[in-house]
């Protein structure tokens, strides 16, 4: 019913706006039709024509009234007073071009920054993938106690055979891993045949993946390339289909490349494909677990994505699917069982949450507060323009303007003014855009830019939408208050022909400008806190020594070659071993007690060779290293961290006594105990590898392996250049044994890419604060000069009194330090706010000094004094005469 | 003519989507085809049926259309729409009711 409606009324109303000359004009034809027709009735009645015409038109009464009362059925007088509104705007605005432009640049500065900062966010977070209908794509996980887990091979077989999955209209397996394709480091993803149909991603070259190509298992070694994979890896062979590549070794036929672009839904990007069959191949090291199915070996796990049916829901999609689980799972213990199923949806690059916007809040509240700061600029420029226009505005209001209406107009003048602001702030947007990309590239630890998944970051309508939201929104903000302060002009004063005097918004403008100091120096604060965060954990002694150290992590099946090729390589020195990579994600950990004390301490374990502590450095401080007979029989016995010998036995030896270990059952992180009960044999120097400076983390028992153990991670000790070295050995063990190397990365950068996103969030901060600092300094600046430019009068009359150039100097500063004061005030309660609010989320965050204060206030307090020096000194050159003889 | 003081509040839309509704006339005429129908009890000023028919237009129940008139102008002619048609129903059953509860009110017999 009201959708008809507007299908007569909307053309309508359009044709009436646009074609308006031609509406009015039917309009008059329609009135005089009338009146020619009524002057025909009475003269046919009679009447002489001369009469008649006057007649007719007194029986129609007042036109120009009717034709009015036509024009209001229209229902565009809404449209027309804005239309209205804003050539006033745009004529009053180009009367003033310093203004407008001034204006333009400041919000252009805060919406730019903004618009930074929302481009990125709707690049990963809002943006869809580039497939067919992405919002039907979802990821499902089983949940349990600790959160959720992937499906297993088999139980995914499982469901799939047993028609438990209907609730999508199709679904893939998927399993990503990180392989040598040629000499390349690549990321792989193994999935099912009918991944590309489903994804709906078509071939640039030759052909993608068929359900054919993963039926029977490992007879159909093919793949298919990624295009950035195809041009930078194989430098776009026009005719590389056909041809043969290495995965890990192990020979594959690329079939096809996918279209350009597409880099799969994975959170890194993927460089080939190939048919979910071959893991065995591909991944042996893993392999045997594919068809074991259980849970808790890695190997197992698979994750399954799909296309929901349309009209069902998720909810009641992870219930469907959770009634399946009991089929799979009953022969679990208890606690591995699923409480639930979930959907995740996969439509876009990072999978929107509460949890996704939580994290990100900060930053955007940070960014915001810039725009803030540029909005209160604004406001008080407004306001002394609102100021001199008092005349005007009590003319109009003591002619009858409604005050609404003036308020009305006022915003709308707001509104064309911060128009011009969106194509600035999209000038500044790009090149912050494009400056931090390469800043980042400049600086990122070089190894670890593969893992990075780049999403373009291109103005698309949800970027527009959101500028000329902000833009609105800062219109409103900067506009709504001069507006109504303006039109609060009392008609009495104006038509006695006293304007403004009564009009003096100074304490909105100092609060104004206090709000601006507190919030620029809390930022700062923020980055002061960050600055510190970094610097601390780049200067924690991790007790490591990782310099001329390499990671080398290797498939299991070449470990005896590549040990032999290792050790008849002149340039390496020493190769150790360890179950995990120091500095790279954490330890397992245990609960340890002495025999026959039940009170137990957590502890990271690790399982070391002797050449370990060596190769890092890590010195003996009592008892003594493993053995190499400990090392490759894997005997019970255990080294020890000095922390953890001080806070179980305190000042006593630790040297041969018994200690029991039990996994905890908390801890992520994979890793077996092969003992329950070991005996101590050495104490070692300790270790931290965390991000906070306690004693838990340096607490360590290590149990011997060696370099030949499986699943071993090498760290290579390497004479000369480093990188050299790992260049070579690199080269060496593809040419011995292809596919060997899982990875190869330097220790060194390790520790670079531990700090480097503090570092980032420090770089970003201060950014921010130096822009919210600027922002102020104007602000303050603008307050001080229009203070002196008003009390011009006042100053003028001291001056001629005797007062002295620095009494006048100090009404000045007076006025700016009570500002300042009061500002710096409100920043270090909230400063101190947020940095425990740092330090309740971040370890490292915890129990920082006073420096970050005391730096940031002396740097504010500094800035405004420099804000006030022109103002102060324009007060200083009034000549009392002039000003007098003003008035 | 005077102003409609004779024409019950609200009943001018239902008047001019019946009249419409029996053929699409032009304004004058409606003025006409109304005094004829009524036996020259209801009048409608010029002042109230132009601004009428142009809401009832833009409320999307009627719509113009420009035609040679019968003696050879051009003419703005008024029809009902499919949304109109539905409106004069909804109309005419209120009116029905209103009137005859008026009805009923007048005819009471006095005690």
């Amino acid at each position: 019913m009201r959708l008809q409606h507007w299908f007569y009324a909307i053309p309508l109303r359009l044709k009436s706006l646009f074609l308006r000359p031609r509406v009015e004009r039917d309009l008059d034809d329609e009135v005089e039709f009338h009146i020619e027709m009524q002057v025909r009735e009475l003269i046919a009645a009679g009447m002489p024509e001369q009469e008649a015409r006057f007649q007719a038109r007194v029986q129609f009464g007042a036109q120009a009234l009717i034709k009015d009362e036509c024009r209001d059925q229209r229902r565009l007088q809404l449209f027309e007073t804005l239309i209205q509104d804003i050539r006033y705007a745009v004529r009053g605005l180009r009367r003033a071009p310093a203004f407008a432009l001034t204006v333009a640049l400041t919000i252009g500065l805060g919406l730019g920054v903004n618009t930074a900062v929302f481009t990125i966010f709707n690049a990963y977070v809002l943006r869809p993938v580039e497939v067919p209908d992405p919002y039907s794509l979802y990821e499902a996980f089983w949940s349990n106690r600790t959160g959720v887990r992937s499906f297993t091979a088999s139980e995914f077989e499982g469901l799939r055979r047993e028609r438990k999955l209907s609730m999508f209209t199709d679904v893939y397996s998927s399993r990503s891993l990180q392989i040598r394709l040629n000499s390349h480091p690549s990321f792989g993803e193994l999935v099912s045949g009918n991944y590309f149909h489903l994804l709906g991603v078509r071939p640039a070259l030759g052909r993608m993946l068929t359900p054919e190509d993963s039926w029977a298992p490992g007879r159909q070694p093919v793949a298919v390339l990624s295009y950035s994979a195809w041009q930078s890896m194989f430098g776009g062979d026009p005719a590389i289909v056909g041809k043969k590549v290495l995965a890990g070794g192990y020979p594959l036929e690329v079939v096809g490349v996918a279209r350009e672009g597409f880099i799969g839904l994975l959170e890194v990007r993927q460089d080939f494909w190939a048919p979910i069959t071959l893991l065995p191949q591909l991944d042996p090291d893993r392999a045997e677990s594919l068809d074991a199915g259980m849970y808790g070996r890695a190997g197992a796990i698979i994750r399954m994505f799909g296309r929901l049916k349309s009209g069902v829901s998720v909810t009641q999609a992870e219930a469907a699917l959770f009634t399946a689980a009991p089929l799979f799972t009953s022969d679990r213990a208890a606690a591995d069982r699923p409480i639930g199923a979930v959907l995740r949806s996969r439509a876009t690059n990072v999978p929107v949450s509460s949890q996704a916007v939580e994290n990100l809040l900060p930053i955007f509240a940070a960014f915001g507060l810039v725009l803030l700061i540029a909005c209160a600029n604004v406001t008080n420029m407004m306001l002394a323009r609102t100021m001199a226009r008092q005349r005007e505005i009590g003319i109009r209001l003591s002619l009858g303007a409604a005050r609404a209406r003036l308020i009305r107009q006022l915003l709308t003048e707001s509104i064309v003014l911060a128009l011009p602001s969106v194509l600035v702030g999209y000038l500044i947007s790009d090149g912050i855009l494009e400056l931090g990309m390469r800043a980042m590239w400049a600086t990122i630890p070089g190894e670890f830019a593969e893992f990075i998944r780049i999403a373009p970051l291109t103005l698309d309508w949800r970027v527009f939408a959101f500028m000329m939201a902000a833009a609105v929104t800062t219109a409103f903000l900067f506009g709504l208050a001069p507006a109504i302060q303006a039109t609060r002009t009392s008609v009495v004063q104006t038509a006695r022909g006293d304007f403004g005097n009564e009009f003096r918004p100074s304490r909105f403008r100092n609060a104004l400008v206090v709000a601006q100091i507190a919030g620029c120096a809390s930022l700062l604060i923020c980055a002061a806190v960050m600055l510190q965060g970094a610097n601390r954990v780049s200067l924690m002694d991790t007790g490591l020594r990782t310099r001329g150290v390499i990671d080398l992590e290797i498939r299991e099946q070449s470990r005896s070659r590549v040990l032999a090729a290792l050790a008849s390589e002149p340039l390496v020195e020493k190769v150790g071993a360890s179950s995990q990579v120091p500095l790279d994600g954490g330890f397992p950990a245990a609960q340890v007690s002495r025999t026959g004390d039940p009170s137990v301490i957590y502890a990271n374990f690790d399982q070391a060779s002797p050449e370990f502590f060596e190769v890092f450095g890590i010195g003996v401080d009592r008892g003594r290293n493993f053995t190499q007979e400990e090392a490759r029989t894997g005997a019970p016995v255990a080294v020890v961290s000095k922390t953890l010998a001080r806070r179980m036995w305190g000042a006593g030896d630790p040297i041969g006594q018994s200690i029991k270990l039990q996994r905890d059952k908390n801890s992520h992180i994979p890793g077996e105990i092969p003992f329950q009960e070991m005996t101590v044999v050495g104490v070692v120097n300790d270790i931290n590898t965390g991000m906070s400076d306690s004693d838990g983390q340096r607490t360590f028992v290590f149990f011997p392996g060696s370099s030949a153990t499986k699943g071993m991670m090498l760290a290579i000790q390497v004479k000369g250049d480093v990188e050299a070295a790992r260049v070579r050995i690199d080269d060496l063990l593809t040419k011995t044994d292809p596919g060997a190397v899982n990875y190869i990365h330097k220790m060194d950068q390790f520790k670079a890419a531990r700090v480097y996103p503090l570092r980032v969030a420090w770089w970003v901060s201060s950014a921010v604060g130096g822009l919210a600092l600027l922002l102020t300094v104007a602000g303050i600046y603008g307050v001080l000069s229009y203070l002196v430019t008003q009390r011009a009068k006042e100053i003028g009359i001291r001056m001629a009194l005797g007062a002295s150039r620095g009494e006048v100097v100090g009404l000045v500063l007076r006025q700016s330090l009570k500002m300042v004061f009061i500002g710096l005030g409100i920043a270090v309660v909230l400063g101190a706010g947020v940095s425990q609010l740092l330090g309740s989320q971040f370890l490292l965050m915890r129990g920082l000094s006073v420096t970050p204060y005391i730096g940031t206030i002396a740097l504010v307090f500094v800035a405004a004094m420099a804000a006030t020096l022109v103002p102060s000194r324009r007060a200083v050159r009034i000549d009392p005469m002039t000003t007098l003889r003003c008035e | 003519m005077s102003r409609p003081s004779d024409l019950v509040q609200g009943t001018l839309d239902l008047l001019l989507l019946k009249i419409l509704a029996l053929e699409p006339l032009h304004g004058f005429a409606i003025v006409q085809r109304l005094k004829q129908v009524s036996g020259e009890v209801l009048q409608v000023s010029d002042g109230s049926l132009y601004p009428a028919l142009h809401k009832l237009e833009q409320e999307g129940w009627i719509m113009a259309e420009w035609k040679t008139s019968e003696l050879g102008r051009r003419a703005k002619y008024y029809s009902l729409t499919r949304l109109g048609r539905q409106q004069l129903a909804k109309e005419t059953a209120s009116w029905e009711r209103l009137s005859g509860a008026i009805n009923v009110v007048v005819n009471l017999k006095e005690a």
